[in-house]
Order: C-alpha cells, then sequence, then structure tokens
C-alpha cells in the first residue's frame, strides 16, 4: 500500500495524525534513514517540511541525505553569534560540495539580545537563558510556517536521547523526523567514508558534539559525545527539543509560563479544548467531562496524551472508571468563590484514587491555594500577578495546622492525635 | 470549660498572622475590596454602614471571667467602650478600625477566643443551649460534641466557600432553648431502643426571607459517625446547593426543592461511602474533649428558694428568681439569667464596666463560667442558691438586674437601619418604645411569657419569624413600615408566625402590640395560659381582627 494512499490529501496533518504516528514509526526499517527522510519530504509534509542543523561534527550525514533526497528543502542553522569560526567555515563548505539551495541562518532578535545579555556573556551567567534567545526563540519563530522539522539527533548520543522514534508528535502540533535514530557512530563512520564528506575541521581535535563556542570542550575516549556540551553544568539540550515531560529550560520566558508544579512554573503541553473538536484528533487538552462522555468510545480509543476538565456541576463519578485514561485532570473555580471544586478535587484523589496531575484552572488566588493543595491538587494554572509572586517566593499566607483529615496524602493513619497535625512541607 | 492545647493556640496564632498579611495586602492596595471581601468576612469582618464591624465568636456560647474582661477590655481599647452580643451567642464591635484588627485578634488569641468563620459562606460557629452541662433536663451535655464540631469545620478546605453561610446548632436537652429547627443543620441529643446516645440530624431549617423548618434525615447517628455524617451533608450541599442566586443558596432551598427524601438519599449514599473512615471520631478522643467539660466541684447543698419568704422581704429579689433563675441540675444550685434588655435599653447591648462587672461575678459565683445566649443575654450557668442575694444585688448596681427573661421586654432585636448596611428599617427604636411600654413589673407581670422579636429587613437576624410576636421592619415608598406576626416558636415545637396584614409605621407599633396583648389578656383560659398557647388554640384570626379592629 503507498503511503500517499493511507494518509490521502491535505490537510496533511489531520490525515496524519488519524493514521496515528505509532504505525509510522513501525514503518521503516530502522536503519533506513533516507526512506524516512523522503517519505516525510515527498508524501507526508510537501511543502511543510523544513530541516534544522547545527553544522557540528555529525551533521555532514544528515546534509548529505537531504542533498539525495531534495537540495532545494530548506535548511535552518542557528546563526547564534557564538559559534567557531570553523563552523562557519564548514557551512559554506557543506553549502557548496552539497549544494543546498536553501540553507539559511536563523538569529537572536536584537531586543532580546539588548535586554537580556547586552554584554555578550549570559551564557556564562546563564546558559539556559543563553540557549533560549539565541536558539529557542529564533527557531520556534521560524518553524510557525511548517508542519514539521527535521533533526539529526541519534539514539547513543545520550542516555535522555535513547528512546528517540523516526517520527515525533510535539505537542505544540508539529511532526519531528529524525531519520538518524538508530544510526551509532560506526554507521556514521561508514557513511562518511563511502561518500567521501568533509569532516568538520575541529572533528579531528576531539569534538564529538559541535555547538556554541563558549559551551563546548573536547570529549576524551569512551565519553558520551555530547558530553563536552556545557561540561560542568547540569544541563545536556539546550532547549530546542524539549516537550511535554522534558524538562523546560527557558526562564527568560518563565513571565509566560502559568503552570506551577513541583514548586516551580514549568512549560505546559496543554492548550484549550476548542469546541468541535474530532474526538481522534485531540491532544493535549482537557477534555470537558460531559463531551468526554458524549464521545466516550472515540475518546478511550485515541492514543493521544489528554487531560479531562472538570467544571463544576460535572459529576466525576461519571467518569471514575475512565479517570485513570488521563495524564492530567483539570478542577476548574470559573470563580474563587465557586468552592464545587473542592469537592471534585477530593473525590478525585481521594475516592477515585487519581495519582497524576490534578490542576486548577480558573480564578487561582494566592488564599485559596492551601486548600486546593490540601484537596489534593497539586498543580496550579495561575495568571494573577500577586499569586505568582507568592507562589514563586514561597510566601503564601495559610495557617500551617490541620484540624480535620483531607486528601488522600494527608492521613498516616494511625501516626498522630485525631484530626489535629502540622502540614506536610509543600 | 475547653482550654486551648498548644495546637490549638498555635493554629489560632497561625489564623492571625494569615489575616495580618491579608489586611496588610488590602492595606497597600494588592488585594482590591473585591478579593479582600471574602477574605475579611471569613474572618468575622464587616464593612456596615458607617465602619466595619467585627464578630468575634464565642463557641457554643461559653466564656470564661479572663476572656470577658479581655471583651471589656477591647471594648474600651479599640471600640467605643461597648460590645453588642448577638443572636448567635458572638459578641460584635461595631467600631474598629481596619488597621487595628490583626491587633484586636492577637489580643483574643491570648485568651483563646478568635474570629475565624464567624461569617462568610462557611461553616459558621456551632451554636448550644446556654444551660448546656447545668440545665436539669439534659439526656447529655452537648459542648463536647459542639467543640469536637467546632474543630472539625475550622477552615475545612472543602467547606470555605459553600453557596452560602452555614449554620450547625444542637441541644442535649428535649427542651430546645437553642432553635435547633431553624438552623442548617439541628442536632438533638437522643437515647435509642439500646439505651445509646447520640443525635438526631434535621437539615434545612432556617429564618431571612423564605422561613423554614428544618427535617429531620435521620433519627440516629452516633457520636462515632457523626463528623462523617456531616460531612456528608456537607458534601452534598456543596456540590448541589444552588449558586446561580444567593436568596436560594441556603441548604434549605436545596432542600425545599429537591425534598427530603432526595436528599437523605444523596447524604445516605455519600455517608454509605465515607463511614468508617479517617472522620470515624474515637472514643478517647470524646474522652479527651469531654473531660475538659467534667462535673464542677459543688458544695453538697440543700438550699432551695423560698419564695414566699423572699416575695415579703425583697419583692424585687423575688422577681428576679422567678423569672431570671433556670432550675440547675445540682440540688442547690441554679442558672442565672443576666438581661441585656433594660427596660427602654438596646437589646444585647454591654458596656465594658458591665462586661468587667459581669466577669467578676463568674469568677466569684459561677466557677468562672459564663454563658451568652442566643436571646442576647448572659447567664451564670452555676450559682449556689445562697449567692443569688449577693449576685442580685452587684447586678443592680451596674443596671443588669432586670426581671424580664423571656418577659415581653426580653425582646430580640437586630442592629437594623442605626448599623447595618442590610436594613429598610430601625429596630432597636422599637424595641426600646415596646419595652417602655410594658415595662413595669406589674404589666409583665400580668402577661407572663411572651417572646417578641424584632428584624429589621427581610433577612431576618432579628428572629421575627419565631417570635410569638414577630416584628419586620420594611420600606415601602420611603417609609418604614412594620409587619407584625404572630405564633412563631423557636422551641421543639417550632412554628413560624404568619403576617397578619398591612403595616404599621413606627409610632403607630406599641399601640398595635397593645391591642394583640389585650386580645391574649381577654382570651385566656387562666393566669398559666401563655400568649403563644392562646395563638395555638384560637388560631391567628381573633388577633388580626384585634390588630386591625380600629382601622
Amino acid at each position: 500500500m503507498q503511503m500517499a494512499e493511507m494518509i490521502g490529501a491535505a490537510p496533511v496533518r489531520d490525515k496524519l495524525r488519524a493514521l496515528g504516528i505509532v504505525a509510522l514509526n513501525g514503518m521503516f526499517d530502522e536503519n533506513d534513514a533516507e526512506s524516512v527522510l523522503r517519505t516525510a519530504a515527498d508524501e507526508l509534509l510537501t511543502g511543510e517540511l523544513a530541516v534544522v542543523s547545527s553544522f557540528g561534527a555529525d551533521s555532514v550525514v544528515l546534509l548529505h541525505l537531504v542533498s539525495q533526497v531534495n537540495k532545494d528543502l530548506p535548511v535552518y542553522f542557528l546563526e547564534t553569534g557564538k559559534h567557531f569560526d570553523e563552523t562557519l567555515d564548514y557551512v559554506e563548505t557543506l553549502k557548496e560540495r552539497l549544494g543546498l539551495t536553501q540553507v539559511e541562518a536563523l538569529r537572536p532578535s536584537n531586543a532580546d539580545l539588548a535586554r537580556f545579555d547586552p554584554n555578550g556573556d549570559l551564557w556564562e551567567s546563564d546558559p539556559d537563558s543563553c540557549c533560549h534567545i539565541r536558539k529557542t526563540e529564533p527557531l520556534n519563530e521560524a518553524l510557525k510556517q511548517y508542519g514539521g522539522w527535521v533533526t539529526g539527533r541519534k539514539r547513543f548520543q545520550t542516555s535522555e536521547r535513547g528512546v528517540l522514534p523516526h517520527f515525533e508528535l510535539t505537542s505544540d502540533d508539529r511532526i519531528k523526523i529524525n531519520p538518524l535514530a538508530y544510526w551509532g557512530e560506526e554507521e556514521i563512520a561508514a557513511y562518511k567514508a563511502k561518500y567521501d564528506l568533509p569532516e568538520h575541521p575541529l572533528f579531528s581535535e576531539g569534538y564529538k558534539s559541535i555547538g556554541c563556542a563558549p559551551c563546548t570542550s573536547a570529549v576524551a575516549e569512551g565519553e558520551d559525545p555530547r558530553s563536552g556540551r556545557w561540561r560542568g553544568l547540569n544541563k545536556a539540550e539546550c532547549g530546542i527539543h524539549f516537550d511535554f515531560n522534558g524538562r523546560i529550560a527557558n526562564p527568560v520566558a518563565a513571565k509566560h509560563l502559568t503552570l506551577f508544579r513541583d514548586g516551580k512554573f514549568i512549560d505546559d503541553p496543554f492548550k484549550e479544548f476548542e469546541e468541535g473538536t474530532d474526538p481522534a484528533s485531540a491532544r493535549y487538552v482537557h477534555v470537558p467531562l460531559p463531551e468526554f462522555l458524549a464521545h466516550r468510545d472515540a475518546y478511550l480509543a485515541s492514543p493521544h496524551p489528554l487531560g479531562l476538565l472538570v467544571s463544576p456541576g460535572d459529576k466525576v463519578e461519571d467518569a471514575a472508571a475512565d479517570l485513570k485514561r488521563f495524564a492530567s485532570i483539570a478542577i476548574k473555580f470559573p470563580a474563587f468563590t465557586d468552592g464545587r471544586g473542592y469537592s471534585s478535587a477530593r473525590l478525585v484523589v481521594e475516592r477515585y484514587g487519581y495519582t497524576k496531575e490534578v490542576r486548577a484552572v480558573g480564578d487561582v488566588l494566592a488564599d485559596q491555594i492551601p486548600l486546593m493543595r490540601r484537596c489534593g491538587i497539586n498543580a496550579l494554572v495561575v495568571t494573577h500577578d500577586a499569586t505568582r509572586k507568592a507562589l514563586e517566593e514561597g510566601a503564601l499566607a495559610e495557617v500551617a495546622l490541620f484540624y480535620q483529615p483531607v486528601g488522600a496524602t494527608e492521613v498516616p493513619a494511625g501516626t498522630r492525635p485525631f484530626l489535629r497535625r502540622a502540614a506536610a512541607n509543600q | 470549660m475547653y482550654r486551648y492545647d498548644e495546637f490549638d493556640t498555635q493554629f489560632v496564632k497561625g489564623r492571625v498572622a494569615q489575616f495580618r498579611d491579608q489586611v496588610n495586602r488590602r492595606l497597600t492596595g494588592e488585594l482590591n475590596e473585591d478579593q479582600f471581601r471574602p477574605l475579611r468576612l471569613m474572618n468575622g469582618l464587616y464593612l456596615q454602614l458607617h465602619a466595619y464591624m467585627l464578630r468575634v465568636a464565642v463557641p457554643y456560647g461559653t466564656l470564661s471571667s479572663r476572656q470577658l474582661h479581655k471583651l471589656a477590655h477591647i471594648a474600651r481599647t479599640y471600640d467605643r467602650g461597648y460590645g453588642h452580643f448577638t443572636t448567635r451567642q458572638n459578641i460584635q464591635f461595631n467600631w474598629p478600625r481596619l488597621k487595628d484588627v490583626p491587633e484586636i485578634l492577637d489580643e483574643l488569641a491570648s485568651v483563646e477566643m478568635h474570629a475565624i468563620q464567624t461569617s462568610g459562606n462557611c461553616i459558621r460557629n456551632v451554636t448550644t443551649d446556654q444551660f448546656a452541662g447545668a440545665a436539669a433536663d439534659e439526656i447529655i451535655d452537648p459542648r463536647p460534641v459542639g467543640e469536637i464540631i467546632r474543630q472539625w469545620s475550622s477552615i475545612h478546605p472543602e467547606f470555605t466557600y459553600l453557596p452560602r453561610k452555614f449554620k450547625i446548632a444542637l441541644t442535649g436537652a428535649p427542651n430546645d432553648r437553642a432553635a435547633v429547627k431553624f438552623h442548617d443543620i439541628g442536632l438533638m441529643a437522643q437515647q435509642n431502643e439500646q439505651g445509646e446516645i447520640g443525635w438526631k440530624v434535621l437539615v434545612g431549617g432556617g429564618l431571612g426571607r423564605t422561613p423554614m423548618i428544618a427535617k429531620t434525615v435521620r433519627d440516629f447517628v452516633t457520636h462515632e459517625d457523626l463528623l462523617a455524617y456531616l460531612e456528608s451533608i456537607l458534601r452534598v450541599y456543596n456540590r448541589y446547593g444552588r449558586r446561580d442566586n444567593k436568596y436560594k443558596a441556603r441548604v434549605k432551598i436545596l432542600v425545599h426543592e429537591e425534598g427530603i427524601e432526595t436528599i437523605r438519599e444523596q447524604v445516605e449514599a455519600e455517608f454509605a461511602e465515607i463511614q468508617g473512615g479517617v472522620l470515624t471520631l474515637p472514643q478517647e478522643e470524646l474522652d479527651r474533649i469531654t473531660a475538659y467539660f467534667a462535673p464542677l466541684e459543688f458544695k453538697p447543698s440543700n438550699a432551695t428558694f423560698d419564695l414566699p419568704k423572699l416575695k415579703a422581704e425583697n419583692p424585687g429579689l423575688s422577681r428576679f428568681v422567678m423569672l431570671n433563675a433556670h432550675e440547675h441540675r445540682q440540688p442547690g444550685y441554679t442558672s442565672i439569667t443576666i438581661s441585656l434588655k433594660p427596660i427602654g435599653g438596646v437589646p444585647g447591648d454591654a458596656t465594658a464596666d458591665q462586661m468587667d462587672a459581669v466577669a467578676e461575678l463568674a469568677k466569684a459565683y459561677s466557677f468562672d463560667e459564663l454563658r451568652v445566649t442566643h436571646e442576647q443575654n448572659l447567664v451564670l450557668p452555676h450559682v449556689a442558691i445562697e449567692d443569688v442575694p449577693a449576685v442580685y444585688a452587684e447586678l443592680q448596681r451596674i443596671g443588669l438586674a432586670e426581671a424580664n427573661a423571656g418577659q415581653i421586654t426580653d425582646i430580640i432585636a437586630c442592629p437594623g437601619l442605626d448599623f447595618c448596611a442590610l436594613a429598610n428599617a430601625r429596630s432597636i427604636p422599637i424595641a426600646q418604645e415596646i419595652s417602655k411600654r410594658f415595662g413595669t413589673p406589674e404589666k409583665q407581670s400580668e402577661i407572663g411569657e411572651l417572646k417578641i422579636k424584632i428584624s429589621g429587613c427581610i433577612n431576618a437576624c432579628g428572629h421575627h419569624h419565631v417570635g410569638h410576636i414577630g416584628i419586620l421592619g420594611v420600606e415601602k415608598k420611603g417609609t418604614e413600615l412594620y409587619q407584625i406576626t404572630v405564633g412563631g416558636d423557636a422551641t421543639e415545637d417550632a412554628a413560624v408566625g404568619n403576617i397578619l396584614g398591612r403595616g404599621f409605621i413606627a409610632e403607630e407599633v406599641p399601640d398595635a402590640i397593645q391591642r394583640l396583648v389585650d386580645k391574649y389578656l381577654g382570651e385566656r383560659a387562666n393566669d398559666n395560659e401563655t400568649f403563644i398557647q392562646v395563638v395555638k388554640r384560637l388560631g391567628q384570626e381573633p388577633f388580626k381582627e384585634a390588630l386591625y379592629a380600629n382601622g
């Protein structure tokens, strides 16, 4: 069967979702990078695909593959302004050698540089933020026009990348294609040799993974190839590859983050649910409980990450048996004076034993948060400025002693006098 | 009485610190009034016509002399030298400044008092019989369970933003002096067939613009299950109570609209889920709290009142004993009601000096204990009969010796238009005029028990629905008018009074009451038949005729 038949005509991405990314990932031999790339470029995301390359140590393999498939594919290079001169030379070398026609450098915005890195030394004090303004932001902007992008990531590079598939569906609704996911160092070396591809000038000096000059060092024999990146820091990724469940490394953008969990504001993979969304294609949304009940079978059949939205007046009992299917449950507080959500939260957590994320959404204010937490809510979507500040500073005004047992985690049976105890450390 | 342990002390201190932070955020403008309102209300702070009003909880109406001294001190230091005792056994200060409120709360905390949940849409201060632990007719002292309910309901995270306020009252005696049938939940002590003591649970009572008598949801709940049962009711109410209209948000409306059977079904279903869980009250905990209310060391005494002798020697004292002394379970003792209804005075008000003097009386003559009644009086619960003359003399000195408990001048009145932002009409001046009209001992003696209750608007804080005679202030075309009801009853024979007809202007009210009283005196079968008994026997018609006879 032809891929085109399976996924049909435009809108391509909807069909892709309907097909399910899971199926795609079973379709290619692990090392058949060229077929993966060709299918993506010619059938899945025609005209909607870009390549992102660091023009680093191994980049030449992917770029060569691109040249085999389509020399006119857009190739983005993150020109952070901090690269080795050798890297910039290498970009020109490869363009010429491979005949790539659409290589484009993405530069950080002058406004961001002026505001966050006026002296050019942000990499030293706050490398996460440096990566964010020099890589993540420009790339996000450029990728807006594409349905998917190709990366050169490989499983063997770091332990975190050890589960990388050929096709990833990201929470911002794009497809990431990783043709080289299963390649090892041997395959790469053999491929380079076969086509006599030019090495990065620094490769022979021990640089196995090459990023910006200040944050890249050579690696010793036997080290992870990427261990020379941000050496000495608890940092292994620049941020462009983070997604749901990944660590998020963009404190510069913290002002935009509204999801507070585990003591900090983090990136929220979930989006607003839109009326009329096809149950089969919904993902990373909190499905309103009545909507879920109306299309229960369709939602249960969907392989995508979903949340459940419980509004005041909804009976969580009606979905009790299905709660475990959801990655997150949102309890809605349309006004802070509407206390029905407290009961819903307790039922979800205490009666139905739900242990994943239970988030409060809506009118979430500082003085209600201690009560919400006691009722089992473990994440908060907060937009009120003073409340955000209080949360970040850990300065919620609350009474740290409780008279009544509430919440599944609050009752260590037999460990305290009846009803009364101090607050657990939040 | 109950004494705070370290935990309670820290809890209240924590709450004061929290509120201090909230006040500061209001004063700096971080919180706007809309955001501050529910927070201050949760701590008893209202914004009234002229100023903030702070309502301080007197849990189940019990005070020590030290606490009353502190209330006097607060009245003197932060207010205008007096306080106002309310129908919910609380005390209100009418003139505190916002910036002083955290200080006041600190002062209160130093004597184990607080303002937690005296307003707002949460579980309010629990109330009970003012003679609890003293009354001769008691099945059980309700205060230990009252204290347990106080603790369970304090900053309950699930029930702090209910559809509307929620009031729980309990009585340990079959003669209900706590108006439990007019509360969101009423608890009446019961003995079951096995001889166990537990609670009959009523739900959905209330006054306000839609008066309702509570309905029985369960005949018997053990102490052990009580908190789980209360939590079940609260959860049903929190989830299903109406939130679209604040005037239909009380649980009485839910019970009325859904029917008690449906509510019972929902409550029982919830209870089936949580019965036997963490809210199960261990006997040891009940015993621990009960120990605080252990019987006092009464002196053995066979003293009784010799009324004929008293009447000859001291007619004033004899009247006082007849009306203001309540039968005590302990021979030789009595409970003394201190009327805060001096003739022509403001019902429920006490000056700082009076509070200090009453506190001293409690220390000297009543085991250091005091009660606040829902009829806005104070009680010395445990007075040796031989000490009554001394107590009376001191009360005379401070102007609180009025012998009128339960009489026509023992009027409940809300603050009305003189203070309250909600009121349509004045209440206090009406109470004062009626009090003056019928104030002589002779008139009161002739009339006997007659409870008049006055509210300045349909929110019914003055309990007019359950007055034997109820007076409701309304506003019609810019004029304050007073509607009159008869037949209300707050006791175990609960009844809501009926409006007799068109309203009267303020000046006409004393005459109108006079006509009702005259009718009663003319109709009663004998001197012992009370006003309410006559109304129940004859119905309202004769009274309606009397009221409007002359146009």
